[in-house]
């Protein structure tokens, strides 16, 4: 069957029962999406599909065909000479000096990047909601809220950019 | 995309040790300065056993002596491309000592932030497993001295060779920011690289010592610099050990006992050879495993496997409760006056218990090796490399010398990956396919199968003089194994019969640190329980400390004493712990506005500790709604002498106090049938976002070098700050973790059974 993920198209060869987690790991090495619970309550899974926040390890691969798909390798942009340009989350999270392991933040900036995604300018109580499914075991919380509150910030003014330009 | 096989080839640096015991870079292709450190530095090894010292404070007699062999503590490279490349030996597993290494080393070698690669030092590169253990956070406290003497060393000789090349003498060269130049005139300059590209002949390494900067020179050390392994962690890149492959590997997954101690009587493939990708079933002596293109066909068809498990345990909650208790006997482990003549007839007395607790790290354990002939390369979550290579080595019967681990970035340790069974199990796998294979837990496997933090039961007696002092106080406390668990395994071998009767890890925090009171008695009861407990952040602290810091607060609310005049008053001005320990609750106290009521409906509770030379005080202001603790804000004071990294420093803090809260509100453990009933997040619940507070961390500045760690002891006070918060705001004294009001229920007796 054939996957869009990241803007790509990618032939995979997969049994039915096949987890997106597991294909996106082991068979097309997109490492950054991990592991924690495979029962989808800590989050450090989160991709999106269809811009949705999804948990790849509850999510079969055969039922995300044909939809676009990205992961934590596909959050940044690459701009025409060829320079990464990070998303204003991953910015945010580099600015508040978020991650200690860092394994549930690729999880913790795909929730954060799809949420704001689809919310202008939210709540800080809004915020704790939209995060509060995903674990962190070091306990960033602290900085995770800064740096969601952050990127909320810069794409509220990106968008009002946008709008005047 | 992952590690390969690639990055891990065999290329040993070379080099000879010189008189200082320090190593030289030799035979190189390309022009570079590379200097290490030997393990055998002079300065290192008292500075190693002090720390070693301050681990087990219970010990009798000397540990054995670490090995000196000549292979390097650290290794910095220059090249000519003006890159400093440092290997450092600790394990980057979240506490930023990657970062902690390369500021102390950009300190004294006069590095541009940006000119840095920060490389986990490995076996294949020389580095003796011993000085990868990362455990203690002892990391900075046994190599800030190393670091900075090798990195010093490194920017005399550039200064000299560099003096040479601008025709001037050593004491006109001003080295900075990777670069040379001339004192008096700042046009005439050298980068590092370029230095190093025209050297001519050998490097020497001087015979005088270099100067060390003093702390008011100092533009690194002590300041918040980002983290330098951000990037790669941000964009999905970093490799842990559940992500690291080398070509061709396939999956495994081990057949697990349904009760603690059953025995594999009988183990038969069944059907499981038939299932879709697998490659291979493995039965050995009291063990079976499948072996799969792919991990999910491994972990399916474990299930045709046909299996009888024999024995084993069958105890339950209150059976493992009854065995965790203070009973007759004990090792004494602290004895000061005479406490059982002055605890009088009406002593105050009170019982805690805490549970079972599981590491939860995110990562569960994870480990990729392949066995071939004449060698071992293993992927692998470790905190202890050394360790994990001999117990790969005794599994495959092999020499230690045989087998490389590559360690990876963790994600999270907290003690956990000091155990190594996953990289045993992907290797007894590996040998039997003759292919590489990766061992991934699932969280199941990770909460049931590892060792767990060991459930205690304290049982305290105080006694009040006249003037409302404590006369006597006495801390009994039953606890499950650390060390004794580790028995044989720890460095040296003979960790067994160093031990004397207490678990010097278990017994972390249990002892009585209030130096005016007069009698005091600490004493240990060893419960053997059939759980696999071990090392969990903090060891004993976490658990001793909750009992010991909310006692204390009973007394002096017994006392009718507020509990930190209470505290201050059985310190001491003398002892130079007691004033470190005034100094921290003095710190917390101010800036908690512990003299000003906090606000309507919420009320206020201290508890400090000590751990890893670190003291700590932390002060939680806490509401209680409907049965529901809620925690809004936490100061904590915090001394662990110079802070090399403010911004990493206080991530530790936040951090320790955040696992803290979770295990202080929610986290319980329960065994069934033998077996482990948390099984995962459903009914084994961590802390979220929604219950995160505010914290506000101080520093207490003064030292000029670093005497305690940061990694762990900021855990210590958190459970006791917040009980006795309750207290003052409920007048309920919660005496068991998880704390849960009356009336309330535990969530892990609530949650369902995955």
């Amino acid at each position: 069957m054939q996957l869009r993920i990241n803007g790509q198209t990618y032939d995979v060869d997969v049994p039915s029962s096949e987890l997106l987690l597991w294909t996106l790991r082991d068979d097309l090495g997109l490492i950054g999406t991990k592991f924690g619970c495979g029962i989808g309550y800590c989050g450090a899974c989160t991709v999106h599909v269809d811009g949705e926040a999804t948990r790849a390890c509850m999510t079969l691969v055969s039922n995300v065909e044909g939809k676009e798909i990205r992961t934590i390798e596909g959050l940044a942009t690459i701009d025409e000479s060829d320079a990464e340009i990070l998303h204003p989350v991953q910015q945010a999270f580099i600015d508040e000096q978020v991650p200690q392991c860092s394994w549930c933040m690729s999880g913790q900036m795909m929730t954060a990047a799809a949420f704001l995604e689809q919310n202008t300018g939210p709540s800080e109580e809004e915020i704790v909601e939209a995060m509060a499914e995903n674990y962190c075991r070091c306990g960033c919380y602290v900085r995770i809220k800064a740096a969601v509150i952050r990127a909320a910030k810069t794409m509220a003014e990106e968008v009002e950019h946008e709008q005047n330009s | 995309m992952s590690k390969t096989a690639k990055d891990a080839s065999p290329n040993p640096h070379k080099w000879r040790l010189t008189r200082r015991r320090f190593l030289i870079g030799m035979g190189a292709g390309a022009a570079t300065l590379a200097v290490g450190a030997a393990i055998g530095v002079p300065i290192a090894l008292p500075r190693i056993r002090q720390g070693i010292n301050q681990m087990f404070i219970l010990g009798e007699g000397d540990m054995p002596a670490p090995s000196t062999p000549d292979s390097p503590l650290v290794w910095f490279e220059i090249g000519e491309d003006n890159m400093t490349h440092l290997y450092v030996p600790k394990i980057e597993m979240g506490q930023g000592i990657h970062t902690t290494m390369a500021q102390i080393a950009a300190e004294e070698l006069e590095l541009d932030w940006n000119q840095i690669v920060v490389h986990q030092a490995d076996m294949m590169r020389g580095f003796e497993g011993g000085t990868m253990m990362t455990f203690g956070s002892l990391s900075t406290l046994l190599l800030y001295q190393p670091i900075r003497e090798t990195a010093a060393t490194m920017r005399e000789m550039l200064r000299e060779e560099a003096a040479r090349q601008l025709g001037t003498t050593t004491n006109e060269i001003v080295a900075k920011e990777n670069m040379c130049s001339l004192q008096s005139d700042s046009a005439q300059q050298l980068t590092y690289g370029q230095i190093v590209s025209n050297k001519q002949g050998e490097w020497i390494i001087p015979e005088t010592p270099p100067a060390l900067k003093s702390i008011d020179e100092f533009t690194k050390i002590g300041q918040p610099l980002q983290r330098v392994d951000f990037h790669e962690k941000i964009t999905g890149r970093a490799v842990y050990g559940f992500d690291a492959r080398m070509p061709n590997t396939l999956y495994g997954a081990i057949a697990r006992p349904p009760r603690y101690g059953a025995r594999l009587q009988r183990a038969a493939a069944g059907t499981a050879e038939e299932q879709p990708g697998v490659v291979a079933v493995v039965i050995e002596d009291g063990f079976a495993g499948v072996v799969a293109e792919r991990r999910m066909q491994a972990y399916m068809a474990l299930r045709s496997l046909e299996l009888e498990w024999v024995g084993g345990s069958e105890l339950n909650q209150d059976e493992l409760e009854q065995i965790v208790t203070v009973g007759r006997g004990g090792v004494v482990t602290q004895n000061e006056g005479s406490v059982s003549q002055n605890l009088g007839n009406t002593p105050i007395s009170a019982e805690y218990r805490t549970p079972l607790a599981a590491h939860a790290h995110l990562e569960p354990q994870a480990a990729t090796v392949d066995v071939q002939a004449d060698q071992v390369m293993a992927y692998i979550s470790t905190q202890i490399p050394n360790m994990a290579r001999d117990e790969i080595a005794a599994a495959l019967n092999r020499e230690p010398e045989q087998i490389n681990i590559l360690p990876t970035y963790l994600g999270g340790g907290f003690g956990r990956k000091a155990g190594h069974d996953v990289g045993v199990e992907a290797a007894r796998l590996s040998a039997a396919v003759g292919q590489p294979v990766h061992v991934g837990w699932d969280r199941a496997e990770d909460m049931r199968y590892g060792y767990m933090r060991q459930p205690t039961h304290h049982v305290f007696q105080a006694s009040l003089d006249e003037q409302g002092n404590v006369l006597a106080f006495e801390h009994q406390v039953a606890s499950g194994d650390i060390g004794f668990a580790f028995e044989g395994g720890f460095p040296g071998g003979a960790f067994g019969k160093w031990l004397v009767g207490a678990d010097p890890f278990a017994g972390f925090g249990s002892l009585v640190t209030y130096d005016n009171i007069p009698n005091r008695r600490v004493v240990y009861h060893r419960a053997q329980i059939p759980v696999p407990t071990g090392y969990w952040r903090g060891l004993g602290l976490f658990p001793n400390t909750f009992a010991m810091e909310s006692f204390v607060d009973e007394v002096a609310h017994a006392a009718g004493a507020d509990p930190l005049e209470f505290r201050l008053r059985h310190l001491s001005t003398s002892n130079e712990l007691s004033k470190r320990f005034r100094a921290v609750l003095q710190a917390a106290a101010d800036q908690a506005g512990w003299d000003t009521p906090p606000p309507e409906g919420r009320a206020r509770g201290i508890a400090s500790s000590l751990n890893a030379g670190t003291v700590a005080t932390q002060i939680a202001e806490v509401s209680v709604t409907d049965g529901k603790i809620r925690v809004h804000r936490v100061t904590c004071a915090i001394d662990p002498g110079l802070v090399i990294n403010p911004d990493g420093a206080r991530a530790q803090v936040e951090g320790s106090i955040i696992m803290g809260l979770s295990s202080t509100l929610y986290e319980r453990a329960t065994i069934n049938n033998g077996m482990i009933q948390t099984a995962n997040f459903s009914n084994y619940p961590l802390i979220s976002m929604r219950d995160t507070p505010e914290i506000d961390v101080v520093f207490i500045d003064g030292s000029d070098e670093p005497i305690g760690g940061m990694g762990e002891p900021a855990i210590g006070p958190i459970a006791a700050a917040v009980g006795n918060a309750v207290f003052a705001l409920t007048g309920e004294r919660l005496r068991e973790l998880p704390l849960t009001l009356t009336g309330q229920s535990t969530s892990s007796e609530t949650g369902s059974l995955m």
